[in-house]
């Protein structure tokens, strides 16, 4: 199995950004050819080779794995646009892991900054520490964010993650996020997002969400008002058809999002709760 | 014949807060080149005519800081260190532009294009949050004029004009007689939702003292019961659900809303997402009656440098061109940020003063590297700075544009010359980025 091995020798002065650093631009490429690929720091063009060591062999993007060792808490966009291969990064890594990658794995055995697997359309992203604020959000003016793959956090993510997430059942598209713990406005604006967190959030869970399924397993400081108690239940379906056992309340909302609260019964002339996001918390 | 001693400029535009009140009269000594009288302006804006008179407040040469103290040096000398710290860094951080005009605004693009550098503004620190949201969500508004002739329900959210736009009430939103609103402060009613019983609150027909940092839950809350959804919860944000509804039946009955909102919704916890709701709610407001959103932008002229990076770049603020092409990510490439985690090797502050106003640990920072600062008047900032340009002050001693808080633009009047050896924005950028092209080879 092909696997090349990144060693950071120096720390930048200023954010490293190393887009070039997936398997589809490392693939089939020599060592003197990788270590001339270029990085950018501050306003100045440099290459791999200044800023790290490179050994092993490639091979193609498929099989590829890229090893990067070293604190990388200032190399930027690691993983950017990958398809296929996988990267394992031991050490904290900077802003934009993974940010748009639509296929193969990346695992950091450490903490990730901000915008983690930022608009992911698939793959895999595993972080074992904890992660920033914008985990699989979508960028700044984006409506489409997040629209497949899976995220596997096993600390706390920040604030905002997986906003205007866009998955979808009929096109078998399921964003979703699996952590430890997280911040406030959790899959705001989600259309259709699956979130699991083990222990504690923030204030507004799921604001503005569409749909979705929210499933919460500690306490949220502060819920929603716009969020509808529906009953107690014992099992959770997720859209991917995994299944939650346990007892959770279950509420429905958000309904201050237009396209929920217009929902109408005919029979009983009131607003129908059946039909929008989902909100589970923990009995 | 008499020599006429004074004159007297009418229509001036004041150059302080984004209301932009335009009929302002300044008499000016010609002789001596002061302003001796500002009439129709409110105490800030006349305070600040009257801060352009020479003073030792005013810098009038440019200065170089040399061993601890300033020292009074050439246009030339100065501008040729300052390029010089400019050429040389490479990460330089280009801050301020929200109270100059429009032209000298586009030049500092020019020059953090020609620097690759990041350029930003100071929505970074007041209402970039709104223009996040706007990006998300859009927004449904309306020019001052609108309001004045049409409104009939005006909510102060978050935002306490008495004090920060004082003639605002005065020439769009309260007293004033519009065309359809004859009867002035009599056929309007004004709701003030604010923490604080602030003056504005005091002369409000509604004051709603929501918790602080809860806003969005009231607006989340709000729109859920306009479509008549039944809550589970008694109270919300610290308002019980009666009173809730009561607002909302004033929401709905009138005729012309809007929505006037400051930094008490931008700068709260949950920041942008306080806007996208309220965005949201005067948008679904609109099934039932016309209203409408208009942020109470702080410096005259920051709607001004929003719309001018835009125009350039693409992007409102927070621009980084360190790989030759304009990016945009607030929180990566915004000044604070950036300086939190100290990323910059040099900055130029130009009509701002970021010491006061931003975070400690991100002052320090910036006071670590050169700083070059283009400044009328003493600051903190430009107290330790390494060069200071003296600059003449837009509106009062040169011409421009500017962008009121409804982005609309008003050409900026001249009413007296800069003292000692001032130019204004624009010919100091003009110049720096001359000499950058000269270093850079280009």
């Amino acid at each position: 199995m092909p696997e090349i091995k990144l060693k950071l020798k120096k720390q930048p002065d200023f954010p490293l950004e190393a887009d070039v650093i997936s398997p589809d631009n490392l693939a089939g490429k020599s060592t003197a050819e990788i270590k001339n690929l270029e990085l950018y720091v501050a306003n100045e063009k440099t290459t791999i080779g200044e800023f790290f060591s490179v050994s092993g062999k490639s091979g193609d993007a498929k099989e590829l794995k890229i090893i990067i060792d070293g604190n990388l808490s200032k190399v930027k966009r690691i993983g950017e646009k990958m398809t296929d291969g996988e990267i394992i990064i031991n050490g904290n890594v900077g802003m934009h892991v993974g940010n748009q990658m639509s296929g193969g794995k990346i695992l950091v055995n450490g903490n990730a900054d901000d915008w983690a697997g930022a608009m992911l359309k698939g793959g895999e992203l595993e972080i074992t520490g904890d992660a920033g604020n914008y985990v699989g959000a979508a960028y700044r003016g984006f409506w489409k964010g997040m629209g497949n793959g899976v995220i596997r956090v096993k600390g706390k993510v920040g604030h905002e993650a997986l906003t205007w997430a866009d998955g979808s059942v009929v096109a078998k598209r399921f964003p979703t996020l699996y952590c430890g713990s997280a911040g406030s406005f959790l899959g705001m604006h989600g259309h259709g997002a699956t979130i699991v967190v083990e222990g504690d959030v923030d204030r507004c869970a799921g604001a503005d969400q569409v749909k979705g399924t929210i499933v919460i397993k500690g306490k949220v400081s502060r819920l929603l008002p716009s969020y509808k108690k529906i009953g107690e239940v014992k099992e959770i379906d997720l859209f991917n058809g995994e299944k939650i056992t346990g007892k959770f309340i279950e509420y429905s909302g958000d309904h201050s999002v237009k396209k929920n609260h217009n929902v109408i019964d005919k029979k009983t002339n009131k607003v129908k709760i059946s039909v929008n996001g989902r909100l589970y918390i923990a009995a | 014949m008499v020599e006429k001693k004074i004159n007297t400029v009418y229509d001036v535009v004041c150059p302080f807060c984004g209301t932009l009140c335009d009929d302002l009269e300044v008499d000016v000594n010609i002789k001596e080149n002061l302003v001796v009288e500002v009439r129709n302006a409110c105490q800030i804006g006349t305070k600040k005519f009257f801060s352009s008179n020479p003073s030792p407040h005013r810098y009038e040469k440019p200065l170089i800081k040399d061993n601890g103290t300033f020292k009074e040096v050439s246009w030339d000398e100065a501008i040729d260190i300052a390029a010089d710290i400019l050429a040389k860094s490479k990460r330089p951080l280009l801050y301020g532009f929200a109270s100059t005009e429009c032209e000298a605004q586009s030049k500092g693009v020019e020059l953090a294009e020609t620097l690759g550098g990041i350029l930003d503004n100071t929505a970074s620190v007041c209402h970039g949050p709104t223009l996040l949201a706007e990006q998300d969500v859009g927004v449904p508004t309306s020019t001052l004029g609108e309001y004045k002739n049409r409104a009939d329900l005006i909510i102060f959210w978050g935002s306490n004009p008495v004090h920060a736009h004082p003639r605002h009430l005065g020439r769009y939103s309260q007293f004033v007689r519009g065309y359809f609103r004859k009867d002035g402060r009599n056929d309007r009613f004004i709701i003030v939702v604010d923490p604080r019983n602030t003056h504005t609150a005091q002369i409000a027909d509604l004051h709603i003292q929501v918790n602080p940092n809860e806003d969005y839950e009231l607006m989340n809350g709000i729109r859920a019961m306009l479509r008549g959804v039944e809550l589970d919860a008694k109270m919300i944000s610290g308002i019980p659900i009666e009173k809730i509804k009561e607002l909302i039946k004033i929401l709905k009955e009138c005729k012309y809303g809007v929505i006037f909102f400051g930094m008490g919704l931008t700068q709260s916890l949950a920041h942008h997402r306080n806007i996208d709701t309220a965005i949201c709610l005067t948008r679904e407001l609109n099934d039932y009656t016309k209203f409408l959103i208009t942020p109470m932008r702080g410096h005259y002229n920051i709607t001004g440098a929003n719309t001018v990076f835009t125009w350039n770049t693409g992007y409102g603020y927070s621009i980084d061109f360190s790989r030759g092409y304009p990016r945009y990510n607030p929180g990566e490439f915004s000044s604070v940020d950036l300086l939190m985690r100290d990323e910059i090797d040099a900055s130029l502050i130009v009509a701002s003063d970021p010491a006061s106003n931003f975070p400690a640990a991100s002052v320090k920072n910036l006071f670590k590297h050169p700083l070059i600062s283009v400044e009328p008047h003493h600051t903190p900032t430009s107290e330790n700075a390494d060069i200071i340009l003296p600059a003449a002050f837009a509106g009062i001693e040169c011409e421009g544009t500017a962008y009121r808080m409804d982005h609309v633009p008003i050409r900026l009047r001249k009413v007296k010359d800069a003292p000692g050896e001032c130019l204004t924005d624009r010919e100091i950028l003009e110049k720096l980025i001359l000499k950058v092209k000269e270093k850079l080879g280009e």
